[in-house]
């Protein structure tokens, strides 16, 4: 959680986009743009990159207020996914509410998406960050490729984990949506069992996820 | 400046003011140019309405119809700040113009604000390799407080392990100094079994002889009390005494006794030399003239000497050497019972001693076997020995030089294979010094 003003009904939260280098996080952030209303989020901010490549991050922000006028912001964030990034993965990774973990589904990168999950489980236990209790939904992108680990596989795979797994093709714009929502659903529910939001500011959860996936 | 307290933090995703990102500085030459446009007022207000610039003044009442535009600055996609400019309704390219001010200072937030938030993160990531590279260094510190450590315990335990050596070394003196002697005493049991052997013998045959002579006596006696003639007498003993063979008896028992006399002075010789040797008199540093011990020591040897052993001798008198006695002998028994397996027959053992300038020169060599180059460096390494197992104990040598660096000398052997081999000891003249007296080699 990034901030929490009570005083003025504000709640602004971080939702980070995980995973191996070029497995489609930007992408995912690029097609929610496209997909959902202008009104109920801002403006995508890619910070620097090198060729398709993410180095800082990339930034699209969501807003909401409820009825009773408390607001809340969703903050999405991608981290670069190069190994040698690690410092600012793990920078971005700070009070996040929630992760997505976009994998790449083709059989040769298994092995890359495997060895970014136990980076993400080594930073978010450095940044102070419980994965067992931390939202996080795995994305298997790229469906669209030639070459990739059989859904029964995968689900066969992740079942045992309890994670919610979806596959999706980000360039197509497949899957993207399923992924985002269930993402922000979690974090909903998490945030809502600390702060109590529908309890104390009347802020309903449908109304919320609602607002923030409301495709064009 | 503690380098704790300058810790920077950054919360990427943290909100920002509008303040935090643009300052006066940067809005003015935009709100400036608006100005000479024809723009009577220009502000920029923060998210609380408050202006972060203003320039111009409020239009009077009297230049006609006033138009007024409040414009918004976007942060993350939120509204932050206000663009409000004011003019009066002369000026027909207002609206186009207040566009134009709005995306150039939307622009500017923008491009600050993914500045910042560049700057944040690599500040961040900057701050991390530092704080690795303070862990890394204490960890390197502690570590090389634990070798640190380590290495004192372990001059603690070569300190130890070297008292251990030397105590066995000690030790192995002792045994071999023992060793040493019960070879002397072997030696000498030689040496006086022999000459103890043909005094028995002669002891034996004079007791025959005693009988013989007694016999004669009696006969006289008996002749005398008989009141015989002296004719009868000579007559009758002259016959007897050449029965007896006593002219033989009394001639050889002379020479008997005069053997057996020789034979106790050799015993007597032996033992005096045995106790010169041993010199149970203790270890304190004492006179030495190794002239005499030289003789001495070879005389005891001689036993051990291999079949048509060549002995060459050259001994000087020389100045009183004051050192350990009993020490110095033994080392100088070690060379020449070196010389002495040298060879199984044949041996020409060469020994002098004489005065060099302002030392004392002992050499001894032989025409045995020799050194191989190989081992000559080492031959002075207690327990290093090439003689079978249980022959040789392999401290000999180290003894000898213990020995004589003891005495503040020093000792050098050359050696072909085949040749021979020479040692030669060099010792100072008069007293060892001091500091060379408790000498270790170890």
């Amino acid at each position: 959680m990034i901030e929490f003003d009570e005083l003025h009904g504000k709640l602004v939260l971080k939702l980070v986009y995980y995973g191996p280098a070029l497995s489609g996080k930007t992408t995912n952030l690029l097609s929610l743009h496209d997909r959902l209303l202008q009104e109920g989020r801002g403006e995508l901010m890619l910070l620097d990159t090198t060729e398709d490549r993410t180095i800082y991050f990339d930034l699209l922000p969501f807003f909401y207020v409820a009825p009773s006028g408390f607001k809340i912001k969703l903050k999405v964030y991608t981290v670069p996914g190069q190994v040698r990034h690690d410092a600012t993965r793990k920078a971005v990774l700070q009070r996040a509410d929630g992760v997505v973990f976009v994998a790449d589904s083709r059989i040769s990168q298994m092995a890359v998406n495997a060895e970014s999950f136990a980076n993400l489980e080594q930073n978010l236990t450095l940044v102070g960050l419980d994965i067992e209790k931390l939202p996080l939904v795995v994305q298997f992108n790229k469906r669209d490729l030639p070459d990739v680990v059989l859904e029964t596989e995968l689900r066969e795979t992740w079942g045992p984990t309890e994670l919610p797994v979806y596959m999706a093709s980000a360039l197509q714009g497949q899957g993207v949506l399923e992924t985002f929502q269930a993402a922000v659903e979690g974090i909903f529910k998490s945030v809502d069992q600390k702060l109590g939001l529908l309890e104390r500011y009347q802020v309903n959860q449908r109304a919320f996820v609602q607002s923030v996936v409301k495709t064009i | 400046m503690n380098e704790a307290t300058s810790h920077i933090e950054f919360i990427i995703g943290e909100e920002k003011r509008l303040s935090d990102i643009v300052s006066r500085a940067e809005i003015e030459p935009l709100l400036r140019s608006g100005l000479k446009l024809g723009i009577l007022r220009a502000a920029l207000l923060d998210e609380d309405e408050l202006p972060l610039a203003t320039l111009g003044a409020a239009p009077s009442a009297d230049r006609g119809e006033l138009l007024q535009k409040r414009l918004s600055i976007m942060v993350e996609g939120e509204p932050k700040g206000t663009l409000l400019l004011e003019s009066d309704g002369s000026n027909p390219a207002f609206e186009a113009l207040a566009r134009l001010l709005q995306e150039a200072l939307q622009l500017t937030v923008t491009n600050n604000l993914k500045r910042m938030l560049t700057t944040e993160v690599h500040t961040s990531i900057v701050q991390e390799s530092y704080d690795q590279l303070v862990t890394t260094n204490r960890r390197l510190m502690e570590s090389e407080q634990r070798y640190r450590e380590l290495a004192r315990d372990l001059e603690k335990k070569v300190v130890e392990r070297t008292t251990e050596l030397q105590q066995a070394y000690q030790r192995m003196l002792q045994q071999e100094k023992l060793a040493a002697v019960g070879q002397l005493a072997a030696g000498m049991a030689h040496e006086i079994n022999t000459p103890l052997g043909f005094i028995r013998s002669n002891l034996n045959s004079f007791a025959k002889y005693q009988n013989r002579m007694a016999e004669m006596l009696g006969l006289y006696r008996l002749m005398l009390d008989k009141e015989a003639s002296p004719e009868v007498i000579r007559r009758q003993t002259e016959q007897r005494w050449k029965e007896l063979k006593l002219d033989f008896l009394l001639e050889d028992s002379g020479v008997l006794l005069g053997q057996s006399l020789e034979g106790a002075d050799r015993i007597a010789t032996i033992v005096a030399q045995l106790k010169n040797f041993a010199h149970l008199d203790g270890m304190e540093q004492q006179p030495m003239d190794i002239r005499r011990e030289l003789e001495q020591l070879l005389a005891g040897l001689a036993a051990q000497f291999p079949p048509n052993t060549r002995l060459i001798t050259d001994l000087h008198q020389l100045p009183l050497l004051t050192c350990r006695v009993p020490l110095m002998v033994q080392a100088f028994a070690n060379l020449i019972d070196n010389a002495l397996k040298s060879r199984a027959e044949g041996l020409e053992l060469t020994v002098r001693a004489f005065q060099d300038a302002d030392q004392v020169l002992v050499c001894i060599s032989d025409n045995g076997c020799g050194i191989p180059a190989e081992h000559l460096s080492r031959i002075f390494e207690p327990f290093f020995t090439t003689r079978e197992v249980g022959k040789g104990s392999g401290m000999g040598l180290t003894v000898a030089r213990e020995a004589i660096s003891g005495a503040g000398g020093n000792i050098e052997v050359e050696s072909v294979v085949g040749q021979g081999t020479l040692c030669r000891v060099r010792l100072p003249q008069g007293a060892a010094s001091p500091d060379h007296r408790d000498h270790k080699t170890l």
